[in-house]
C-alpha cells in the first residue's frame, strides 16, 4: 500500500504543529517565574584548557546542583577576554548568561589598553575566589638564590638580568613598583615579553630568562624546576618558601594583587531581576560552600573560597584604581 | 631510561581491565571524522568530549582522548587530498602534493600513501618517546628564542620551493604572508594593523585564512570543469589502489624516518607543534629528493613527509605535556584538563610516581596507531566517493561546509568574513600567477619568526655575542647551513652530469 502526503495532509500537519505550540507558549511564560527553568550558559571568555576554563568546568556540577539546571560551558577567547567581556554583555541580563572570567586584570585591561566600550561598573561580581599573586623566580639551576641577589645585581646594573614578563600585566606593574622602593631605574632594565603565562614560566624554568614575574598558581607544576624568590602579598602563599614583598619592600610595601578569577553577572541584572539575583548568588555562595566541592576543586589546583559580592567587587575595584594611576605602565613595552 | 618494572605494571593495567580496550575504536571513528571536517580541529572534537571522560575512569578517558587525538591527527588530511582544504593547520603540506594525486586520478593511492605515513609516523613517535621521554624533557624548557628563530627561518626556506616559476613572485607571496602573520597584537603589547577591528587583535584566524586561500581560491578556478577527477576512467574507488599506496609509503622509510624526527622534536617544542613540522618534513624532503623538482606536481614523497611529521608531532606534545605537566598546544592541554579533572596533576612528580600509567599510555597508543590503519582504510574507501560527485554539485557544498566550519572555530562571523576576504584574495593571487602556498605558509609563520626575534633582541640587549650563549641555537643553525650546502653540491653535480649528457645528445626542450 502506497502512503503518499498529500499536500492536505502536509497542511495539516503543519497547522497542527501551530496550534500547539501556541498552546503549549503560555506555560513556558508561567515557568519563567520560578528561575530557572532553562540550561544557562556560563561565558568563558578564553579558550579551553586556561584556569578560568578549568574553574567553570569543575564548579559547574556543584552550581547544577544547586540550580537544578544544566550549565553549559561557551569559551570566547581572544583579544585579552576583550572579545568574550564584549560578547557577554550582550546578552540579555536575565540571569541565564553568567560570567567566568579573571575580572582583574583583564576588565580594566580591556578597558584602559583596548579601548573597551565597557565600564567595570557594567558587571558585578557574585564571588572572585581565585586570588592569584605575582611570584617572582628564576631555574631551579640558576646562581640567584634570594631576591637579595636580585635587587643587588639590579641595583649594580640594572640590564644585567633578563626578565621574562607578560606586557601589560600586575606582575610588569609589581616589578615597577619593587624597582621604584629600590631605586632601580625602570629605564633599560631588560624585559623579555611573553604572551601568557604559561610560556613566560616555562622560559623561567628552562633558565631562557635570568628571572621571571608571573601569576605565582600556575607555578605550582613547574614547582620542582624553579627556585621562587617574591611572593608579591602579605602573606605566605602556596608553600613556596620565598620572601614576601613586605619583607623585601618594608610593611607598607606598595604591590597589586595578580589576577582575581570567578563568577560575574550584568551588573543590570541587579535592578531588572532582583529576585533571579538572589537565587543565584545563593547557590554560588551554597556551592561554594558544599564541601565536596572544595575537596573536588582543591584537587585540581582551584579556589572555591567565598568572599561574597561586596568584597569581591570592592577589590576589583580596587585594582581598577591602581591599574588607572600605572597606566603608562600597561601601554606597550 | 626504559624503567623495566613500570612495564610490567603498564602490561598488568591494560590487561587486567577491558575498560582500557572498548573506547580505542570510537574515539578514532569521533576523531577521524571531526579531523576531516574542516574547520573543526584537534583541540575542538577533543574539548567536546571531555565533559563524557568525566564519568569513566582515568586511564579509560585518556585512551579515549589520545583515540580521537590520533583520528583527528590523519583526519584532517582527508579533505586536504581530495579537496585541496587543510583540515586543520598541520596538514597545508600535504596538499601540496595530494591535491594534484587527486586531480589526476591518483586519489585512491594518495589517500594510501597518507594513512600508511600518518600510522608509522606515530607508531615511530611514541617508540621515540618510549625510549626519550626524560631526555626530551630536559631539553624542551631549554628552547629559547633564538632557537626558535631559527627553525621558523627554516620554515622560511620552503618559500623558495614553493615558488613556482618566478622566484620573486614566490618571495613576494611569501613576504605578503609573513606580513599579514604579524597583523595583531604583538608580544611586547603594540598593536599593529587591525584597523580598529577587535578580532584582529590575535592575528587574523590562521584556519578560514587559510581554507579560503588554498581551496577557495582553487574550486573558483574549477568552474568549468565537471568532475575533480577529469579521466572518467580514473574516477574508480579502488581498495587496490589505496593498499598500493600504503605499500609505497612503507618503500621510503627515510623520508618517514626524517619526518618522524623533525615531528617529535618540533611538536615538543610548546608552542609550535605540527603545524610547523609538516612545513619543515616537506620542505627538507623536497630539497634531498633527486626529484624535487616535481614536488607540488603529485609526488607521492611529499604526502609521506607532510603526514609523517604531522602525526608524529603528537608524541612530542605528549612527552612535554606528560613529562612537564606544561601543554604544548590545544589537545594536549585538553588532555591535561582531563588529569586534572580526574584529580591528577602532570608534571614531574606524576611522571615519577606513575611511570606504569604513563606506559600504559604509551603502549596503548600503539595499538591505536595499528587500529587507525584498519578503521582508516575503511574511512577513506568511503571518503573516495568524492570524486564521484559531479563538481556542480560538490564546489557549493564544499563552501557551504568551509563556511560553517569557519564559523564553528569560535563560533562569530569572523571566521565567514576571513574566509570570504582570502577566497577573493586566493582567487586574484592565482589569476595573476603567485603562489598562494607561499602565503599560508608566511601566515603560518610570520608570528613565530616575529615573537621571537622581538624576544632574541630583548634577552640579548642587541649584542650579537648572545649567540655564542646559546650551543643549541647555534646547533640549529649548523644543521641547516650544512643541509642546504649538501643539497645544493648535489644539485649542482647532477645538473653537470645532464650537461655532460645533454652535449652528446641535444635534450629536448622542456
Amino acid at each position: 500500500m502506497k502512503k503518499a502526503i498529500t499536500r492536505r495532509r502536509m497542511l495539516q500537519l503543519t497547522s497542527g504543529g501551530v496550534a500547539a505550540a501556541t498552546l503549549g507558549t503560555p506555560s513556558i511564560l508561567r515557568a519563567q517565574e520560578s528561575y530557572p527553568d532553562r540550561p544557562i550558559n556560563i561565558v568563558v571568555p578564553f579558550d579551553t584548557g586556561g584556569y578560568n576554563d578549568r574553574l567553570a568546568r569543575a564548579f559547574a556540577p556543584f552550581l547544577q546542583e544547586k540550580l537544578g539546571q544544566p550549565l553549559t560551558v561557551i569559551n570566547r577567547g581572544g583579544a585579552g577576554a576583550m572579545l568574550g567581556h564584549t560578547y557577554f554583555l550582550q546578552q540579555p541580563d536575565d540571569g541565564y548568561t553568567i560570567l567566568c572570567t579573571s575580572a582583574a586584570p583583564y576588565i580594566p585591561l580591556n578597558i584602559l589598553t583596548q579601548d573597551a566600550t565597557f565600564t567595570v561598573e557594567d558587571f558585578h561580581m557574585i564571588n572572585l575566589p581565585s586570588r592569584d599573586y605575582t611570584l617572582m623566580a628564576t631555574s631551579a639551576g640558576s646562581d640567584l638564590t634570594s631576591a637579595d641577589d636580585v635587587i643587588a645585581r639590579l641595583k649594580e646594573d640594572n640590564s644585567s638580568l633578563s626578565i621574562g614578563i607578560q606586557p601589560a600585566s600586575a606582575d610588569l606593574v609589581n616589578l615597577m613598583l619593587l624597582c621604584d622602593a629600590n631605586d632601580i631605574s625602570r629605564e633599560g632594565l631588560r624585559l623579555v615579553t611573553y604572551d601568557g603565562g604559561g610560556p613566560t614560566r616555562n622560559a623561567t624554568a628552562g633558565g631562557v630568562v635570568d628571572i621571571g614575574l608571573v601569576g605565582g598558581e600556575g607555578f605550582l607544576p613547574l614547582a620542582e624546576q624553579i627556585t621562587p624568590l617574591i611572593v608579591f602579598d602579605t602573606r605566605q602563599r602556596d608553600g613556596w618558601d620565598a620572601a614576601l614583598i613586605t619583607d623585601v619592600a618594608g610593611e607598607d610595601a606598595e604591590f597589586v594583587v595578580g589576577s582575581q578569577r570567578g563568577w560575574g553577572v550584568h551588573a543590570s541584572m541587579l535592578e531588572n531581576h532582583p529576585d533571579r539575583y538572589e537565587i543565584l548568588a545563593a547557590a554560588v555562595e551554597e556551592a561554594s560552600k558544599n564541601p565536596a566541592a572544595i575537596e573536588a576543586l582543591k584537587n585540581q589546583q582551584l579556589a572555591t573560597d567565598w568572599y561574597g559580592p561586596e568584597e569581591s567587587n570592592k577589590s576589583l575595584a580596587a585594582t581598577a584604581r591602581v591599574m588607572q594611576q600605572h597606566v603608562d605602565l600597561l601601554q606597550g613595552t | 631510561m626504559i624503567d623495566f618494572n613500570s612495564v610490567g605494571g603498564a602490561f598488568s593495567l591494560l590487561t587486567s581491565d577491558w575498560s582500557a580496550w572498548i573506547y580505542l575504536i570510537p574515539g578514532l571513528i569521533i576523531g577521524l571524522f571531526f579531523g576531516a571536517m574542516p574547520g573543526i580541529s584537534i583541540t575542538m572534537a577533543m574539548a567536546i568530549f571531555l565533559p563524557m571522560t568525566l564519568y569513566m575512569d582515568f586511564l579509560p578517558a585518556i585512551i579515549f582522548l589520545t583515540s580521537i587525538y590520533t583520528g583527528a591527527g590523519f583526519g584532517g588530511s582527508v579533505p586536504a587530498v581530495l579537496m585541496n582544504i587543510p583540515g586543520t593547520s598541520s596538514a597545508v603540506a600535504t596538499t601540496f602534493d595530494g591535491y594534484p594525486m587527486a586531480r589526476s586520478g591518483q586519489h585512491n593511492k594518495a589517500l594510501g600513501i597518507a594513512l600508511a605515513s600518518s600510522v608509522i609516523g606515530t607508531l615511530s613517535s611514541y617508540i621515540l618517546l618510549f625510549v626519550l621521554i626524560a631526555p626530551i624533557s630536559r631539553v624542551v624548557l631549554k628552547m629559547g628564542p633564538l632557537e626558535l628563530f631559527f627553525v621558523a627561518a627554516w620554515g622560511l626556506m620552503l618559500l623558495g620551493s614553493l615558488a613556482g616559476r618566478s622566484l620573486a613572485r614566490g618571495l613576494l607571496a611569501g613576504v605578503f604572508g609573513v606580513l599579514l602573520g604579524t597583523v595583531g597584537m604583538n608580544t611586547a603589547g603594540f598593536i599593529r594593523g587591525t584597523m580598529g577591528v577587535p578580532w584582529l587583535l590575535d592575528g587574523i584566524p590562521t584556519i578560514p585564512a587559510m581554507m579560503g586561500l588554498l581551496a577557495a581560491s582553487q574550486l573558483l578556478g574549477l568552474i568549468n570543469t565537471t568532475y575533480l577527477v577529469e579521466d572518467e576512467a580514473s574516477r574508480k574507488i579502488s581498495f587496490r589502489q589505496i593498499v598500493s599506496g600504503l605499500r609505497q609509503a612503507i618503500s621510503y622509510p627515510a623520508i618517514i624516518l626524517r619526518g618522524a624526527v623533525i615531528g617529535i622534536l618540533v611538536g615538543a617544542i610548546p608552542g609550535v607543534g605540527s603545524s610547523i613540522s609538516n612545513l619543515l618534513s616537506y620542505s627538507e624532503t623536497k630539497r634531498n629528493a633527486p626529484d624535487g623538482d616535481t614536488f607540488g606536481q603529485g609526488n607521492p614523497k611529499g604526502v609521506i613527509a607532510a603526514e609523517a611529521a604531522n602525526s608524529s608531532s603528537e608524541g612530542g606534545a605528549m612527552a612535554t605535556m606528560l613529562a612537564l605537566g606544561i601543554p604544548g598546544g590545544g589537545a594536549t592541554a585538553i588532555l591535561l584538563a582531563a588529569f586534572a579533572m580526574h584529580n591528577i596533576v602532570g608534571g614531574p612528580s606524576f611522571i615519577g610516581h606513575n611511570k606504569d600509567i604513563v606506559y600504559a599510555i604509551i603502549f596503548s597508543n600503539f595499538a591505536q596507531a595499528v587500529l587507525l590503519l584498519m578503521v582508516g582504510l575503511g574511512f577513506v574507501y568511503i571518503a573516495g566517493y568524492v570524486v564521484r560527485v559531479p563538481l556542480r554539485y560538490l564546489i557549493p557544498t564544499i563552501l557551504v561546509v568551509s563556511t560553517f566550519g569557519s564559523y564553528a572555530i569560535d563560533g562569530t562571523s569572523s571566521g565567514p568574513i576571513t574566509l570570504f576576504v582570502f577566497s577573493l584574495l586566493g582567487w586574484a593571487m592565482v589569476r595573476y600567477g603567485y603562489p598562494v602556498a607561499a602565503t599560508v605558509v608566511g601566515l603560518l609563520l610570520g608570528g613565530l619568526l616575529e615573537s621571537n626575534l622581538l624576544r632574541t633582541y630583548q634577552v640579548s640587549g642587541g649584542d650579537p655575542a648572545y649567540a655564542l650563549e646559546r650551543p643549541g641555537a647555534l646547533l640549529i643553525l649548523a644543521i641547516m647551513v650544512v643541509s642546504v650546502t649538501i643539497t645544493a653540491v648535489s644539485k649542482a653535480r647532477r645538473r653537470a652530469g645532464d650537461a655532460a649528457v645533454g652535449q652528446q645528445k641535444p635534450a629536448p626542450k622542456a
